[in-house]
């Protein structure tokens, strides 16, 4: 008798496998596992370890699938097959209810569900199962068909040693390692096969074996066996970040082109471990007396799937097509926390015309430029008159009353800031002002600074070479990231646009990152718009969409006029996936909010930012209090939602 | 008995093109969300004109000869300040529309309809619209809350811009 056996490893020879078939056998279960049928090896009811795959093997490729005959003795040398074990806990045709003529009523035919055994399952398909029993069983209403077969079945993974070319579990993360949701483990060796036990269940039958206790040499090899079956696979696809990465790609023109070679013959969708969709169908009896109403696998790719008695919602291949792929990739992670795919491979060896998922996700959805989570913002000459001094390496006007000074030789801590922070700026004699960082650059920073003070005349009248005192960058940044995947929109108002300036050039450096970019500036008047050049050039390219407004013009100006909230009549896009980053006078910013929220943006998804008297910039002067908050400290940029009723509130 | 109203003229367009008209309604904002038999009737007061840059459709302060929703293009909404030469006001975009003076007396353009860059229009003539809406009570009852919603938006608007929020 073994002492202890979980978590210890044990050796049964390739001989003695029978003797798990018939312990498992001998206890009323229906043994399922592979077994060669059809030219495939499949999944299937097996009497004995003879009916196992013993010296088959089997080459995959995109819509290319042959199991051949090699000699040899070992009998899990395949990898996944055109069955998946959901054939076994969610059945391809299950009766639901039957109905006779004699008595109105639903019958739901009574199941005996005989208790199973699943010998071979893989890491792939050990997760699949984890992803239906989510589906199926995590919810708030399950299904007690699967819930009854999946609590009969017990499960004897099997560790890969092997890899086909369309194996990727490595990508998904799912293999090719068995780590949990088994009750035995094997891995197969020359000799024999190391054994472990995951349950209780587990370790009662592999008492009955006749097993030994594992060598050192056998442990390891069956470590090596499985560690050379990842190398064989290389680099895993870069996955990270693919829900947003995918759904922000809706009108990607690659789901036409995959369209026309798609068939729509729903082969990877019934291959699929995961797929879950069925339809129901009734059925009568020739008699009339009796009908039966069955749930049948249905498939995404099936014409009729999305229809509705006015019209079909997913008319066209490509809409079917993208269905499939974002399900699987991305809004799969919103309803069960999950991706839907296990990298198995099946829909790639299946696709009749040879269509690989991998392929055409890294085609639509590509990999992002990593990102470098950048250092927490550490300002230069923090405290209250530390200055740090720069030099002005160039002056622009913008406006008859307003300049960009373009800084240099500053401190490097300026340069690690992010749009949407400050800087306190000051000149010896004047008071120090807080001034929006309008641009980062290479060496440098830009501030934009309208005279409507002392210190602020005297900075735009700065010439090229002059020193300034600076300390920052300080205060809040635009979250860019809270507009991942969604349509971003940057709307400012007036002297706003600096602030935000930063925040364009962001969102275009990472563009693919948004469905949608957007900036839309009011103006008192043509000649008191900032940038002027820049937003010529920014409304030349096809990658923002730009709209300008000014509150009044003479006859010369050809474009619009009105006030900003006025360009959202233009707006054609699902505002429930909007995100807002909204700059300029409180009262403008409040009509634009409202404006928004009208449309359906969510409040959360809506950021401003606030100006107030700012002194010392770090929250001690006092002078920016607003409510809870010390706008520079904890702002200027804030969430709506975090302002509540304090946004635009008199004498706040 | 009194006289049953005098019919409004038709205009005997082929049927496709009262379609497309439709549609075109349909397209706007400000047609959009009047129900189907307004915009169908609407339509078959309609003519559909292009413009030029440049071109005035309606003199400040002249009879408003017709009432009309942008298509493409762009207007411009001018009143002349003496001295100042003219000012526009507001531009209206595709979507929205213009000489809804046409609807009340004195029936005056408040300010000149300029086009600043070339486009199409859905216009109704003056005295038919006026005719049709007395005739139809049903097609008023539709149609003046959705001219009152584009107005009243203007003004809010033009509030806003009365507060000359940008000013230094």
């Amino acid at each position: 008798m073994l002492s202890s056996p979980i978590a210890s490893q044990w050796f049964l020879g390739r001989a003695d496998l029978d003797t798990l078939v018939q312990a498992l056998r001998a206890d009323g279960r229906r043994v399922i596992g592979p077994t060669v049928a059809d030219g495939a090896i499949v999944y299937d009811e097996i009497g004995s370890a003879a009916e196992l795959p013993s010296g088959w093997t089997d080459t995959q490729a995109p819509g290319r699938y042959r199991a051949a005959e090699t000699g040899g003795d070992r009998v899990f040398d395949h990898t996944a097959g055109p069955t998946s074990w959901k054939r076994f806990t969610f059945p391809p045709v299950l009766e639901l209810t039957v109905s006779h003529g004699e008595d109105f009523g639903f019958e739901q035919p009574a199941r005996e569900i005989p208790p199973m055994a699943f010998l071979g399952v893989r890491a792939c398909e050990l997760a699949a199962l984890g992803l239906q029993d989510r589906v199926f069983l995590g919810g708030q209403f399950t299904d007690e068909d699967y819930r009854g077969r999946r609590n009969a079945a017990l499960v004897v993974a099997v560790q890969c040693s092997r890899a086909n070319a369309t194996c990727f579990c490595t990508s998904m993360g799912t293999g090719p390692e068995v780590r949990a949701g088994y009750d035995l483990l094997l891995t197969e060796l020359a000799e024999g096969f190391v054994v472990e036990a995951g349950s209780p269940a587990g370790t009662a039958i592999l008492q009955r074996l006749p097993a030994r206790r594992a060598t050192h040499a056998e442990m390891g090899a069956a470590v090596d066996s499985v560690e050379a079956c990842r190398a064989s696979m290389g680099e895993p696809l870069p996955m990270a970040g693919i829900h947003e990465r995918l759904l922000a790609q809706l009108d990607n023109p690659r789901w036409a082109e995959v369209a026309e070679r798609c068939l729509d013959c729903g082969n990877c969708t019934l291959s699929c471990p995961t797929c879950f969709c069925t339809a129901t169908v009734e059925r009568s009896d020739l008699d009339g007396r009796t009908s039966t109403s069955e749930r049948l696998w249905d498939s995404c790719f099936d014409a009729g799937f999305a229809r509705v008695a006015g019209g079909d919602f997913r008319s066209r291949s490509r809409d079917r097509y993208r269905q499939w792929l974002t399900h699987k990739f991305g809004t799969w992670m919103d309803q069960f926390s999950s991706l839907g795919c296990v990298g198995c491979g099946r829909c790639v060896t299946w696709c009749p015309v040879g269509i690989d998922v991998r392929e055409e996700l890294m085609a639509i959805a590509p990999p992002l430029a990593p990102t470098v989570e950048p250092e927490p913002v550490r300002p230069a000459a923090a405290s209250p008159g530390a200055y740090s001094v720069a030099r002005v390496s160039a002056v622009r006007l913008e406006t008859s009353d307003t300049a960009t000074l373009s800084l240099t030789d500053l401190d490097p801590a300026f340069l690690a800031g992010r749009p949407g922070q400050f800087a306190m700026v000051a000149l010896p004699a004047f008071p120090a002002v807080p001034i929006s960082i309008s641009r980062y650059r290479p060496n440098g920073i830009d501030l934009t600074i309208r005279a409507a003070g002392p210190t602020t005349t005297a900075l735009v009248n700065l010439k090229r070479g002059a020193k300034v005192g600076v300390r920052g960058p300080l205060g809040t940044w635009w979250p860019i990231e809270q507009a991942y995947g969604r349509h971003a929109v940057v709307v400012a108002g007036g002297v706003g646009l600096p602030p935000l300036r930063g925040l364009v050039d962001q969102l275009l450096a990472e563009r693919e990152r948004f469905s949608s970019v957007a900036l839309f500036y009011g103006a008192r008047t043509p000649a008191d718009q900032v940038f002027a050049d820049e937003l010529k050039a920014l409304a030349a390219r096809d990658d923002i969409q730009v709209a300008l407004t000014v509150d009044r013009a003479g006859p010369d100006w050809k474009g619009r006029v009105g006030v900003v909230t006025q360009l959202f009549d233009q707006v054609n896009c699902d505002c429930g996936r909007m995100t807002a980053f909204v700059c300029g006078p409180e009262r403008m910013m409040q009509a634009t909010v409202q404006t928004l929220i009208g449309r359906g943006v969510a409040p959360e998804r809506i950021f401003v930012s606030l100006e107030r008297h700012m002194e010392c910039g770090i929250g001690l002067c006092g002078h920016c209090q607003m409510g809870r908050f010390f706008v520079c400290k904890d702002g200027p940029v804030f969430r709506l939602t975090q302002l509540g009723d304090t946004f635009n509130r008199e004498g706040i | 008995m009194a006289l049953a109203p005098p019919e409004p003229r038709v205009d005997a367009r082929p049927v496709e093109d009262h379609r497309s008209v439709i549609a075109m309604l349909h397209e706007t904002w400000f047609g959009s969300e009047l129900p189907p038999e307004t915009q169908d009737r609407l339509a078959s007061l309609a003519s559909i004109i292009a413009f030029e840059a440049a071109e005035e459709l309606l003199r400040e302060g002249a009879e408003t000869t017709r009432m009309g929703i942008v298509l493409d293009g762009r207007l411009a909404l001018h009143q002349v300040v003496p001295g100042r030469g003219p000012v526009t006001i507001l531009s209206v975009e595709p979507g929205d529309i213009f000489g809804w003076s046409v609807l009340t007396p004195p029936y005056r353009a408040s300010s000149t309809v300029l086009a600043t860059q070339p486009g199409r229009a859905i216009v109704f003539g003056g005295a038919a619209l006026r005719t049709a809406l007395a005739a139809d009570h049903a097609l008023a009852a539709s149609l003046y809350p959705r001219v009152l919603q584009a107005v009243g938006r203007r003004l809010a608007a033009t509030r806003l811009q009365l507060l000359d929020l940008f000013a230094s």
